[in-house]
């Protein structure tokens, strides 16, 4: 019977215009951040502009040089110093080179750019200086040609890290929305039934426990769907427009927030049913909710710093705890920061908590359906049914 | 036949039910009456499962009724309850298939439901967008839509119009008639002597009154009469000894004789007062016999 119940709670929902359209401007605000962010990464780019012969073969070395730390250099070529002071003025370049004897820039000097310009410049002239003192050409080449000094990092580099560190971020960012928005959902559905009294109406056909486990299972794989729905496209997109380079530790972590998610989801759940079922009106649920939301919001917050930090105490007891594993777990197991017997440990307290929670919550749940206005949880498990 | 037997339920330190009993034969439609608070809608949400007895049980075709059993009954709640924000059709569909309907075959009932009655123009409109009268009808085809072996309905009629209430009694006739048991709570007692054979009338808790209206009256050793004098004025029933009015009507009142007044006195007395238009003994109303044995 619960089947039949959590059919309509999924469909009902999955249906609502408003839940469709929030879906799609969900889904088109990850694509376009997506799309956005990876055009905005195509590396730094200037302008430069150039008067007379000298100044063009400072130009080729300039670009050459940039090519090296992947900067671009559009070189535009100019009449005279009025026409290139103008487009430094203009904003059309970011600084102008006239004759090889003077950079023109605005207010404040693009640093990388007129680092790189007097490089080339002093290059430039220095070669020909030497040139003058009688040199031949090997000899100047081969006294100004020097391999750059050698970088050595103290610390190994790991590329992947921060990309997953940014990955995981999304996760979190997911998750928390999810539960919170479907732990809602399933709070208010409660509420629905007991202030439009259809309440009475299904409890003359199935038990409390039923209709509460259809709703949570109806609500979650709803809300799972959708979670699943928003990385397949979110994946999809940062492949197309090559923004991934690892997309294996995405799809890992797409993989631990649904999991994640529907630990996550039954226990909070339960409680947001309880939220719901003590409660008449809509308007007091913000009240009975509240506790729930400081539970969820912290957490959330130390997930969010999880993805910068995630060896911490903090994120280390956070990531065991029932409440906060979700939304800390993943971030630690994707960074590499959780031994498997965190894991283990972790998924076992949660569905340890969940499997005791549910009973509790179901009794409350079923002993406060029937009974109007603000009910007292304490005084609801000392009674009969 | 569908049984009560020996419910009791306290709430707190207050006895809502005190050992109630009753029976209501198949095919029988049978009125639950009593004042506010008599312990009707207990005793409804107790045979629905909805409520738990402290003591007693109710039983259907000999056997105690369970969970399984109880899909099988049909029941419309006294706080009316639909879900606002679904569809007409979608909700009857729900509620047949929670009450065990197959899904081709909950479609086909509530489909025919809402043709029996009247709303099969809305079944796709919300439900709380349709008028009150009109919810109504989808509660009651909420009721109705598995066939139910037992119908209990918590006070259906009120807030309807005339045109509802034949409409809801044509359908609760054709269910009796069809052999099903049909229980009803009302306080519209005149419907419920139109409409039903026996009635079940509860105070404070317990039966005080049951069986078939017929039996009630006859079972009433009061001595009625129904007396209407010209002139409107019936200040001279006032002045009679051993005379207790009942009921005051335009002309006149039903009034009770008391032991060792005759007929003839009090037709005396009214020829006195003006010319007498109307003078008969008459049967007790479903309402006398209810303020009778609620007296207290």
């Amino acid at each position: 019977m619960w089947r039949v119940i959590a059919r309509r709670e999924f469909v009902e929902r999955a249906r609502d215009r408003g839940f469709l359209i929030s879906t799609a401007i969900t889904l088109l605000i990850l694509v376009g951040i997506v799309v956005v962010s990876s055009a905005l990464d195509r590396g730094t780019s200037f302008g430069l502009a150039i008067v007379g012969e000298g100044s063009r073969e400072v130009a080729k070395d300039v670009t050459a040089a940039a090519a090296v730390v992947s900067i671009q250099i559009d070189v535009v070529d100019v009449e005279d110093a009025a026409a290139a002071e103008r487009a430094v003025r203009d904003g059309a370049v970011d600084a102008a080179l006239v004759d090889d004897e003077r950079i023109l820039v605005r207010a404040d000097p693009p640093g990388q750019l007129v680092a790189l310009i007097q490089a080339a410049s002093i290059r430039g002239r220095s070669q020909a200086a030497l040139l003058e003192s009688g040199l031949s050409e090997e000899q100047i080449e081969a006294v100004l040609t020097q391999p750059p000094l050698p970088v050595e990092a103290l610390e190994p580099v790991d590329e992947k890290r921060g990309e997953l560190a940014a990955v995981a971020f999304v996760g979190v960012l997911a998750l928390y929305g999810q539960l919170f928005a479907y732990g809602y959902w399933v709070a208010a559905g409660v509420v629905e039934e007991k202030s439009s009294r259809v309440v009475e109406v299904l409890l003359a056909t199935v038990r409390p426990s039923e209709l509460l486990r259809g709703k949570i299972f109806g609500i979650g794989l709803l809300g799972l769907a959708q979670l699943l729905l928003i990385a397949v496209i979110g994946l999809t997109a940062s492949i197309a427009v090559g923004r991934l380079e690892f997309p294996s530790g995405a799809l890992a972590v797409v993989g631990l927030v649904l999991f994640w998610f529907v630990l996550g989801f039954f226990f909070y759940a339960s409680l947001f049913a309880v939220a719901g079922s003590i409660v008449t009106r809509q308007e007091d649920l913000q009240s009975t909710m509240s506790p729930l939301t400081i539970l969820i919001v912290g957490s959330f917050f130390i997930g969010i710093s999880a993805t910068s930090d995630p060896s911490s105490t903090l994120a280390t007891v956070a990531s065991v705890l029932p409440f906060s594993a979700p939304l800390v777990m993943p971030t630690r197991v994707v960074l590499g920061e959780a031994s498997t017997w965190e894991v283990l440990l972790s998924i076992a307290i949660s569905v340890a908590t969940t499997a005791a929670l549910i009973p509790l919550a179901t009794k409350v749940y079923s002993r406060a359906l029937l009974q109007p206005g603000r009910v007292r949880i304490r005084q609801i498990l000392r009674q009969r049914a | 036949m569908l049984e009560l037997r020996g419910l009791t339920r306290r709430f707190e330190n207050v006895v809502a039910l005190d050992d109630v009993s009753f029976t209501i034969p198949d095919g029988r439609m049978v009125g639950l009456v009593g004042p506010n608070g008599a312990g009707k809608t207990t005793a409804m949400r107790i045979v629905l499962g909805v409520l738990r007895a402290d003591a007693g049980e109710v039983r259907w075709r000999d056997r105690e009724v369970d969970a399984e059993t109880r899909r099988r009954f049909g029941y419309m709640p006294e706080e009316r309850g639909l879900y606002p924000k679904m569809r007409v059709l979608d909700q009857l569909v729900y509620l047949a298939r929670l009450h065990g309907l197959g899904r081709e075959d909950a479609r086909a009932q509530a489909s025919r439901m809402v043709e029996v009655l009247g709303v099969s123009d809305r079944i796709r409109d919300k439900t709380e967008n349709l008028s009150l009268g009109n919810q109504q009808r989808v509660q009651l085809a909420a009721a109705l839509v598995h066939r139910p072996e037992v119908l209990v309905l918590d006070e259906p009629f009120s807030g309807l119009d005339p045109v509802g209430v034949d409409v809801l009694s044509g359908v609760l006739r054709e269910q009796a008639d069809a052999g099903v048991p049909v229980v009803f709570s009302s306080h519209q007692l005149d419907l419920v002597e139109r409409l039903c054979q026996s009635v079940v009338l509860i105070d404070r808790g317990r039966v005080v009154a049951n069986g078939r209206i017929s039996e009630l009256r006859a079972a009433d050793p009061r001595r009625l009469l129904r007396v209407e004098v010209a002139g409107g004025n019936d200040g001279w029933l006032d002045a009679l000894s051993g005379v207790r009015v009942l009921e005051r009507l335009p002309d006149g009142a039903i009034v009770e004789l008391e032991d060792g007044v005759r007929e003839m006195d009090l037709l005396d007395a009214a020829r006195a007062a003006g010319p007498v238009r109307h003078f008969s003994v008459v049967q007790p109303s479903l309402s006398e016999i209810f303020r009778r044995a609620v007296a207290r």
